[in-house]
């Protein structure tokens, strides 16, 4: 009885946890068997768990829709600016806050963190005044260019926190040889937050790629729509039979590049950079 | 005029860029030159260009997209401003802000919804997190990939293709979660009796709220009176005014991956020779984990539900997707950012969308100040 009572456990802990995994995973999973079926078998009255034979129709359907590959272009296009720009300057405004000691550092870091309290939808009914004097609405001008402002406080916390923790004696001797601080950040911050860097950029990518409020508002036409806005126009609530194979082929491809970018970034996240942030 | 919309973005980029590097230098030799004229060394000058030149990108940004803006919204939210009708703001002193808060009941509905949203969909978002975390926190095989698969939905997150999917899982009739709950009921009976009593619970709640919201209480006293639910009774998700907050209560919970890894990084900062000590003493697990691990994570839940809490009052694409244009399921899901965005960007009614900002911003605030302190009667931090 003592010998068995430790693996009882173990397995009871292991169907829990596949259990849970089953239900984390179940909308991924039907969203991709939905994916493959005819319309009549989404609209069954019985459960079909996968289809009897796998039909490609609605990948093909939805890829022959201009809207669509077009949405996935402008969704691709702005996500990489907007990326660059913020990447960057999100990590120059962290070697400021990290690596200089300047006047009124603590003032404007204690700024930047209050402004994190701020929901960015406060913000939105002047912003969208201030992009409409400039004749920015119906451009992708307003979901870029601000991010380029080192948009994101949480982010270049992150960063500064990371930053924080290489010896002073680095920059020190590369001073003595004469480097400046551009040739620093460059040459001698930069190579050693590579794993913060990439986490920022996966945080940043995954916000950008969801992004629904900001472009719905800013875009306003479908020649510019990027992927959230377009596809939650397939959905029509005033149709009586939605085309669920094609909403789902849609959304799988649509999911396709958020899971790639987990896979290969899972262990910088999944191993505590953020939370180690947190505690700083 | 717009030729090609994509060369445009790319000059407006390159654009964007010069300004920031050119406002930059201006402020980082501006900055300098104060510090020469207050008499700093060479040094200290040089580390106050330096730090205003890198420092300048968000200065800047923080001037043009946070505080001018702030203050312009602060002004308007006193106002009467639509920005179709091209005429000047006119001042009408607090009318917009007496009307949200006396009149207008679309507000008010989407400030209780949003409480309900906060109220039940927060602590259940927590549990959930905070159960995957112990379950995880077990020394085992294969950890890596229950992680994955327990964080990979706040990734997806609330992606309009992944709300599409769940919005044809919840379909009340044919959709994948209703049929699974009937398979299982007749399989096994005891299940009916507690979806039955789930059902009953989640209606009464519901109902006491939109009671809250409309000001009347008869939905909740039928539900009362109809009783326990019949057997063949079944959630309306999508469907019924009483169910359409669950759904998107649901997805919170369904979220809780980015919880769960602060919880599992408070767990495993707990020291071993704590737990070592108690079961010594006689503690069973039970026991260890009230007296022992919960008092150490009280800080990890502080921040989980302050995080929790902004996040859930900033709800705005679940209802997008899910309910827009639903006409009869509107005023039972809409959430204050929805109700603000219908209003501004709708009706283009700025300075009363101003207001309603304002009135979220201040809510927030407030419930954020409140918790922090009321910390001291429940957050342990002795051992950090």
């Amino acid at each position: 009885m003592r010998t068995i009572w430790p693996i009882l456990k173990r397995l009871g802990l292991y169907f829990l946890l596949t259990g849970a995994t089953v239900v984390m995973s179940f909308p991924l999973f039907w969203m991709i068997s939905s994916s493959l079926k005819t319309l009549e078998e989404t609209n069954s009255a019985g459960i079909i768990w996968l289809p009897k034979v796998p039909t490609l129709a609605a990948y093909i359907s939805i890829l022959q829709n201009p809207d669509f590959l077009r949405s996935y272009f402008n969704s691709v296009f702005y996500t990489t600016l907007a990326l660059m720009g913020t990447l960057f300057s999100i990590a120059v405004v962290a070697y400021a806050f990290s690596r200089i000691q300047w006047p009124g550092r603590n003032f404007v870091f204690f700024l930047m963190l209050a402004t994190m309290m701020i929901p960015p939808q406060a913000l939105i009914v002047p912003q969208y005044v201030f992009f409409n004097k400039l004749k920015w609405i119906g451009t992708f001008n307003p979901i870029i260019l601000p991010g380029f402002f080192a948009g994101g406080a949480a982010m270049v916390f992150l960063l500064r926190q990371a930053m924080a923790q290489i010896p002073k004696e680095l920059d020190e001797s590369a001073f003595v040889d004469g480097a400046n601080h551009i040739q620093i950040f460059w040459e001698v911050v930069l190579p050693l937050v590579k794993a913060p860097l990439a986490t920022v950029a996966t945080f940043l990518f995954v916000g950008l790629w969801n992004s629904l409020l900001a472009p719905l508002m800013y875009l306003q036409t479908v020649k510019l729509y990027t992927l959230p806005v377009y596809v939650a126009t397939l959905y029509n609530i005033n149709l009586t039979v939605q085309q669920w194979p094609t909403i789902m082929a849609a959304a799988v491809l649509t999911t396709v590049p958020l899971m790639v970018v987990f896979f290969f970034a899972q262990r910088f996240i999944l191993d505590g950079v953020v939370v180690s942030g947190l505690k700083g | 005029m717009v030729k090609n919309p994509y060369y445009d973005a790319i000059l407006m980029a390159a654009a964007a860029v010069l300004f920031i590097v050119g406002s930059s230098l201006l402020i980082g030799f501006a900055a300098r030159l104060i510090a020469k004229v207050l008499g700093a060394s060479r040094r200290k000058q040089e580390n106050t260009f330096a730090g205003y030149l890198f420092a300048s990108p968000w200065i800047v940004g923080f001037l043009i997209f946070v505080l001018i803006p702030m203050g312009f919204s602060l002004y308007w939210s006193f106002t009467d401003y639509r920005v179709v009708s091209n005429a000047a703001p006119k001042w009408v002193g607090l009318e917009n802000y007496l009307q949200l808060i006396l009149k207008d009941t679309g507000f008010r509905a989407s400030v209780v919804n949003t409480l309900y949203l906060t109220a039940v969909g927060l602590p259940l978002q927590m549990g959930a997190a905070l159960l995957l975390a112990v379950l995880l926190n077990q020394k085992m095989r294969g950890e890596r990939v229950f992680r994955m698969a327990f964080y990979l939905p706040v990734i997806l997150g609330f992606n309009t293709a992944v709300l599409l999917a769940w919005r044809l899982m919840l379909n009340t009739g044919t959709g994948i979660i209703n049929q699974i709950i009937r398979g299982l009921t007749q399989i096994f009976p005891p299940f009916g009796y507690l979806n039955r009593a789930l059902i009953f619970v989640q209606e009464l709640t519901s109902a006491f709220f939109l009671g809250l919201s409309n000001g009347k209480f008869n939905l909740l006293i039928k539900v009362w009176e109809a009783g326990f639910p019949a057997e063949n009774r079944i959630p309306l998700w999508v469907q019924s005014p009483m169910w359409s907050k669950m759904s998107v209560i649901l997805l919170m919970i369904w979220g809780c991956g980015a919880m769960m890894l602060i919880f599992l990084a408070g767990l495993k900062n707990i020291p071993k020779e704590l737990h070592e000590a108690a079961e010594v003493d006689g503690a069973g697990p039970w026991k260890r984990f009230w007296r022992v691990s919960f008092p150490l994570l009280t800080p990890y839940i502080f921040y989980n539900l302050i995080v929790g809490l902004i996040n859930a009052m900033q709800i705005f694409e679940p209802i997008y997707v899910l309910y827009r244009d639903n006409q009869p399921l509107v005023p039972s899901t809409i959430s204050m950012v929805y109700y603000l965005w219908q209003a501004s960007f709708r009706h283009f009614e700025i300075g009363y969308g101003s207001a309603i900002s304002w009135l979220i911003l201040l809510l927030i605030l407030a419930i954020t100040f409140i918790q922090f302190k009321l910390q001291d009667r429940w957050v342990t931090y002795d051992l950090y």
